[in-house]
């Protein structure tokens, strides 16, 4: 029998321990081939040919994907690694050469690799049309899903993960090579030392996320730091963030468990000081682990935050700028009554202002047309202008580079501003950014050009791009928020496609590396279980303290992630200057559910595995 | 008195249709409070399996186990979990520690799980651990401790809780002679001095000589049943020497 039957019995074999691990693979390429196949999907390659942004989108986003993947797979593979330790052991004790054992774990990996990649692929073929079409709906994109085959993704696929599988063999290969006889046979065993609380890494720990966080706040176009590090800032931030969750966890938690443990009235109740000890047990393990995951989750709530945060601002963004649903310059046009909300029709005229040896030209518009439509918009408040007053509009105001406007003079005289708008009444589109509102009397006086201007509200304005269409054909200085919210839609569809995506990616992985860990460490504890079972704990008790440890693994990055993300999301919408609030909520929520269920389903298998050891 | 466990017609078969093993077979027999009970017999006699089924580990084929009023042969797994912590104390060769818990964490496992007061349970582990002579050790780890003492934690776990009986699964198997004396040593006073009721399977002689009746297992039935009486524990060795050449049992590991 050669070697190589060797690895492949191993893998017929034990199939069944192989699962956990071939299964990560499998998703891993069938997610990696899936964007590889829309990546170089026409419609999506069409669009690139349009837009360098979508292009540079694309092959960012499959780079952060193939570093993830590579992380994941050798993450996977390290734990299926430890847990084959004892059957090196004994291979070497039978006598088998170091290098044929070698050996056999790099081929074994190698066909493991092939066969992922193959199921991967098929399933990937299969499974990537129907993924695509749902994540589309979802986000009612009109990309219809014509994503054939490809030969490119395919290739491409091929070729990064052979690099990674590679990449594993060779870990693998070196694996025995790194540990003694005497260490393989007693890796599990061994106890290890209980961590020491060391206040001075929590000092440390926390001292690292306070300055990440104050860092992340700063004002990107007026701090020093910013022009300081210029683009290295970031790179600083995410550093500075992962070292500190990482001796948040090695300290911080090492220290809450020590103090529960230590306490008789909470740990000498049930199987309490059994959950604070296993999870103690394996601090060092897990604090790797929970940062790895802090990380993923904050990834995740960021990037996905911000970009549901972009595309459900687009809707308010376009009512910014565009109030009104239509607005054109000249004489009515007919609407379908049905849909009008409301109708104004005004006179505007252009005035020229000195300000500051600058010279502004302003619309202005009178005290009655301001007032209609200010009131279709539902502005409160209104104050009446006096003789000497009048009103200023400035939709575009930014307090870090605009100036307030406090008096104008029109015909010679001083006129004082008696209220400063920040929010257009009109569409810009049409009208511009900069208005004047001056009382009836004066307007009148004004000598200049004045234009008919038609303001047209409808209902369900996202939907009226026939109206719109047609409006535009037959009118001057047209300005539509049907249209605007379209292009928006269209210019951030791509992104949002990719984020969306890559949130999902992470989200599905985050989950199932703590799935595997936990997997991993049932089977280890299985005998801890068994001798529970023994002396008579009953299953109710067992299944709390195995929620407890679980349910620890899983909140305390979950906690920390969130942590995380709201403050780079606080970050990103000061940037955009959006209000997150509300979307941002709305994505965590959703983040939670869906990681809740990642946890009912690895309490449920732990408790099947711990079951099934003590029945044995 | 009422005996503490009545076992009646016990059997205990494994497989099916033509490959039935009958590992236990028409075992009847009665064990009084306070009794130290030895069980004998050669490898594959089946004394594992009767002590698993009496210990509720395993659950019998047909027949019944009474310990006090109890039938624990006829309880749902639930119910058995709560009687195995309320009522029954265990001894196993390979200690089953919990290696993440401390030897003190260990020992109050059983009362923490009754839900004690934390001063009680204090206090009792205290008392157990000086009984055993393990004192000192109370704030260490298992894999800190050599096998004696491990097994001496284990001792005081399945005594911490003062149960109806002790199970014993060849508890000195993996001790040296010097270790393994002081185990049954402290076993045997327990025995005679708090009166606890012991159970315990071995195939030693000299860890055998410490009981105070022995039974005799081969191929799953009760063969044979001797007293100690008033021998000395040297005479009663001799005993069960002389019976264990008869039968055909190990002699190997006595001393």
């Amino acid at each position: 029998m050669t070697l190589f039957d060797l690895a492949l019995k191993n893998i017929r074999r034990n199939m069944k321990s192989y699962s956990l691990y071939i299964g990560s693979t499998v998703f891993s390429i069938l997610i990696y081939f899936t964007f590889a196949t829309l990546k170089y999907s026409e419609n999506i390659s069409g669009m690139a040919e349009t837009s360098k942004q979508i292009q540079g989108v694309m092959g960012a986003s499959a780079f952060v994907l193939v570093i993830f993947v590579a992380i994941f797979i050798l993450y996977s593979n390290s734990f299926f690694m430890k847990r084959r330790k004892k059957e090196v052991a004994l291979y070497s004790l039978l006598g088998v050469r170091k290098k044929s054992i070698g050996f056999l774990l790099f081929f074994e990996n190698m066909v493991i690799g092939l066969f992922s990649l193959i199921v991967g692929v098929l399933l990937g073929f299969l499974l990537s049309r129907m993924l695509l079409t749902i994540l589309l709906k979802l986000m009612d994109l009109n990309i219809v899903a014509g994503f054939a085959f490809s030969l490119d993704a395919l290739l491409n696929t091929c070729i990064v993960f052979f690099i990674i599988f590679l990449f594993t063999s060779l870990m693998g290969y070196r694996i025995i090579y790194r540990f003694k006889l005497i260490d393989l046979f007693h890796a599990e065993k061994k106890g290890e030392d209980v961590p020491k609380v060391r206040v001075i890494t929590a000092i440390i720990g926390v001292a690292a996320l306070a300055a990440a966080y104050y860092l992340a706040l700063q004002d990107l176009f007026e701090s020093e730091a910013w022009r300081l590090l210029g683009l290295a800032l970031p790179i600083v931030i995410i550093a500075l963030t992962v070292i500190g969750s990482y001796l948040l966890f090695h300290s911080v938690l090492i220290y809450v468990l020590s103090v529960l443990k230590g306490n008789p009235n909470w740990a000498w109740k049930g199987l309490h000081m059994m959950t604070a000890s296993q999870l103690l047990y394996r601090i060092r393990g897990n604090a790797k682990t929970l940062t790895v995951i802090t990380v993923l989750s904050a990834t995740t709530i960021t990037s996905g935050g911000a970009v549901f945060g972009v595309y459900y601002n687009s809707d308010k963004n376009v009512q910014t700028y565009t109030p009104y649903s239509f607005m054109w310059e000249g004489k009515k046009q007919v609407i379908d009554p049905a849909i009008v909300e409301s109708e104004v029709s005004f006179h505007s005229k252009t005035l020229r202002v000195t300000q500051d040896m600058n010279e502004m030209e302003y619309v202005v518009i009178n005290e009655t047309a301001f007032k209609s439509l200010a009131k279709n918009l539902n502005w409160s408040e209104i104050q009446k202008l006096e003789e000497d007053e009048v009103f200023a509009i400035d939709a575009y105001y930014d307090e870090r580079w605009s100036d307030k406007l406090e008096s104008v003079t029109i015909n010679d005289s001083n006129y004082t501003v008696a209220a400063f708008y920040e929010k257009a009444v009109f569409n810009t589109g049409t009208l511009g950014g900069n208005a004047l509102v001056v009382p009836d009397s004066l307007y009148d006086k004004i000598q200049s050009d004045e234009k008919l201007i038609q303001a047209v509200q409808v209902r369900d304005y996202k939907n009226q791009m026939a109206t719109s269409d047609r409006l535009a054909a037959y009118t001057e200085n047209f300005s539509s928020a049907t249209a605007d919210y379209k292009s928006a839609i269209g210019s951030l569809g791509a992104l949002l496609f990719v984020g969306s995506f890559l949130g999902l990616v992470f989200l599905v992985a985050t989950g199932s590396i703590i799935f595997f860990k936990m997997m991993t460490e049932a089977e280890e504890d299985k005998a801890k279980y068994a001798i529970l079972h023994k002396i008579g704990v009953s299953k109710k008790d067992m299944k709390q303290t195995i929620r407890g440890q679980i349910g620890i693994i899983f909140a305390v990055p979950l906690l920390l992630g969130i942590i995380h993300g709201s403050v780079a999301l606080a970050a990103v919408s000061n940037l955009l200057m959006m209000d997150f609030v509300v979307p941002v909520m709305i994505w965590m929520i959703a983040y939670t559910a869906i990681y809740a269920v990642y946890y009912v389903a690895t309490v449920r298998s732990f408790t099947k595995i711990i079951k099934k050891g003590y029945l044995e | 008195m009422e005996p503490l466990l009545v076992v009646k017609n016990v059997e205990k078969t494994y497989g099916k249709g033509a490959n039935i093993f009958n590992a236990l077979q028409h075992i009847s027999f009665e064990i009084d409070h306070g009794e130290f009970v030895g069980v004998m017999g050669p490898s594959g006699a089946g004394k594992s399996t009767l002590l698993n089924v009496l210990a509720t580990i395993d659950s019998p084929t047909s027949g019944d186990i009474f310990i006090g009023t109890d039938n624990i042969a006829k309880m749902d797994e639930e119910k058995l979990a709560d009687f195995r912590r309320d009522h029954l104390g265990f001894i196993f060769q390979d200690y089953n520690l919990l290696d993440s818990l401390t030897v003190r964490e260990n020992i109050l496992l059983p009362l923490a799980i009754a839900k004690k007061k934390p001063a009680e349970i204090k206090k009792r582990v205290e008392a157990m651990a000086a009984a055993f002579g393990i004192s000192n050790l109370l704030e260490k780890y298992p894999y800190q401790i050599s096998g004696g003492q491990k097994q001496r934690t284990a001792a005081s776990r399945a005594l911490i809780s003062n149960p109806k009986i002790i199970f014993a699964d060849e508890p000195t198997g993996a001790l040296d002679s010097k270790s393994a004396t002081d185990l049954l040593e402290s076993m045997s006073s327990l025995n005679e001095k708090h009166e606890a009721t012991i159970l315990m399977v071995t195939h030693d002689a000299y860890a055998a000589s410490f009981c105070r009746r022995i039974l005799f297992i081969k191929d799953g039935r009760l063969s044979k049943e001797i007293f100690r009486g008033t021998k000395t524990r040297q005479e009663f060795f001799q005993v069960i020497l002389d019976e264990l050449s008869q039968i055909g049992g190990e002699t190997n590991d006595a001393i």
